[in-house]
């Protein structure tokens, strides 16, 4: 059975209708049984949508896309092997990152006048090789920032030794990416220290993410 | 700001790994999407090829809306473009009959009357279903899906109204 009415009955319960065919409906729903069960199924329809489950896919499609973009797949063993590291062991691969990357920007700068620049074995992104558009990009900022803001208040949380170890590889981090900003100044259109820098400040916000995380889980 | 948005900086900078991390968080929703909007083929190479184009599209995603809103938009394109190509998807708008509505109602003598909600679904014809899928199940406006689909705001309405109509007899199953 349907009437007139029939047709609107979605556009009235997406509020749809103009407010002259809304007077008009609701005076004609008291008197006609079939617009009122019609347009409560309906509404358990649209309820019955939204509610539905999304899954993921019954493969894990990972790899294959890992394979397309052309970054390293990790399997599930090393995903949690990686979460298990403590921030102690996370910030000393960093500070021997540093150190190590620090010294070569060191070394770089040192050079004789002349002498053709060090070359990177790592083939960088297109992003990486232009650092000013990485290092200007204000969700970069807002993000550390972020990450500091949740560290600080999630600070209480950690032993002071873990905190000091933190602090002390932010700061050698941080000193980092000052020179390689002073050495930029210098050289804007040294790839190295391009790319340097850009992993200096990656390096940065994976640290935070990482204790920002500690941080937070030991509530 | 949160762990995510860390997450799409590090991937916009080259970092897989927090690529993976957006990946595992946003695949359910988005496969969910895939495989109700294409009814033929395979959802799990569309679902993919939405991925390896999120990664080639990253250095556009300006942060004006929210990542999985971006994803979500670009995942409706890459079907929308996808559902071209894919046999079985070639019914226009306006070409849906009302007969099929019917058989995805499930009348009573029917072998489809003991379909579920999902698979009425599928059984849609292809122009209700995507409206409905856009509308109902992703919260899209009639506007959006308009432009979206390359229709006038009154089809995506009417067909709106059809899907839920056919679909109303298997809210039980």
């Amino acid at each position: 059975m349907s009437d007139r009415w029939t047709d609107r009955l979605s556009e009235y319960l997406d509020g749809e209708l103009g407010a002259a065919d809304v007077a008009a409906l609701e005076a004609h729903l008291p008197s006609c049984a079939d617009c009122q069960a019609t347009l409560e199924q309906l509404r358990r329809v649209v309820a019955r949508a939204q509610a539905l489950d999304d899954r993921p896919p019954t493969t894990d499609l990972w790899p294959a896309i890992a394979r397309h973009v052309g970054v390293v797949s990790l399997d599930a063993r090393r995903a949690r092997r990686r979460l298990s590291f403590t921030v102690p062991q996370l910030a000393a691969a960093a500070v021997a990152l540093t150190l190590l990357s620090a010294g070569s920007a060191w070394l770089l700068l040192r050079r004789p006048a002349g002498a053709p620049p060090s070359q990177s074995t790592t083939t960088p992104s297109p992003i990486l090789t232009n650092v000013g558009t990485y290092e200007a990009n204000p969700r970069y900022a807002a993000a550390v920032a972020d990450l500091e803001r949740v560290l600080a208040q999630g600070r209480s949380r950690l032993d002071t030794a873990t905190v000091r170890v933190i602090e002390k590889n932010l700061g050698i981090i941080d000193r980092a990416i000052r020179d390689a900003q002073s050495a930029l100044a210098a050289d804007p259109a040294n790839s190295y220290l391009n790319l340097h820098l850009a992993q200096e400040m990656r390096r940065k916000l994976e640290l935070l993410r990482q204790a920002a995380a500690l941080a937070g889980a030991r509530t | 700001m949160d762990a995510e948005a860390a997450d799409v900086a590090l991937a916009q900078s080259g970092d897989g790994r927090a690529f993976e991390r957006l990946y595992r968080t946003h695949v359910p929703r988005i496969h969910g999407l895939v495989r109700r909007m294409i009814s033929t083929g395979e959802p799990e190479d569309v679902t993919q090829d939405v991925f390896v184009r999120a990664w080639e599209k990253l250095h556009t995603f300006r942060g004006e809306a929210a990542f999985g809103t971006w994803l979500h938009r670009l995942a409706v394109n890459v079907i929308l473009a996808k559902r071209k190509t894919l046999g079985g998807e070639r019914r226009r708008f306006g070409e849906d009959s009302g007969e099929m509505l019917e058989r995805v109602a499930g009348r009573e003598r029917e072998p489809e009357h003991g379909i579920d909600f999902e698979e009425a679904l599928r059984r849609l014809p292809d122009g209700a279903r995507q409206v409905f899928i856009l509308h109902d199940v992703q919260g899209y406006r009639h506007e959006e899906i308009a432009k979206l689909l390359g229709v006038v705001p009154g089809t995506s309405k009417s067909q709106l109204h059809h899907a839920r109509m056919a679909l109303r007899r298997n809210l039980e199953r």
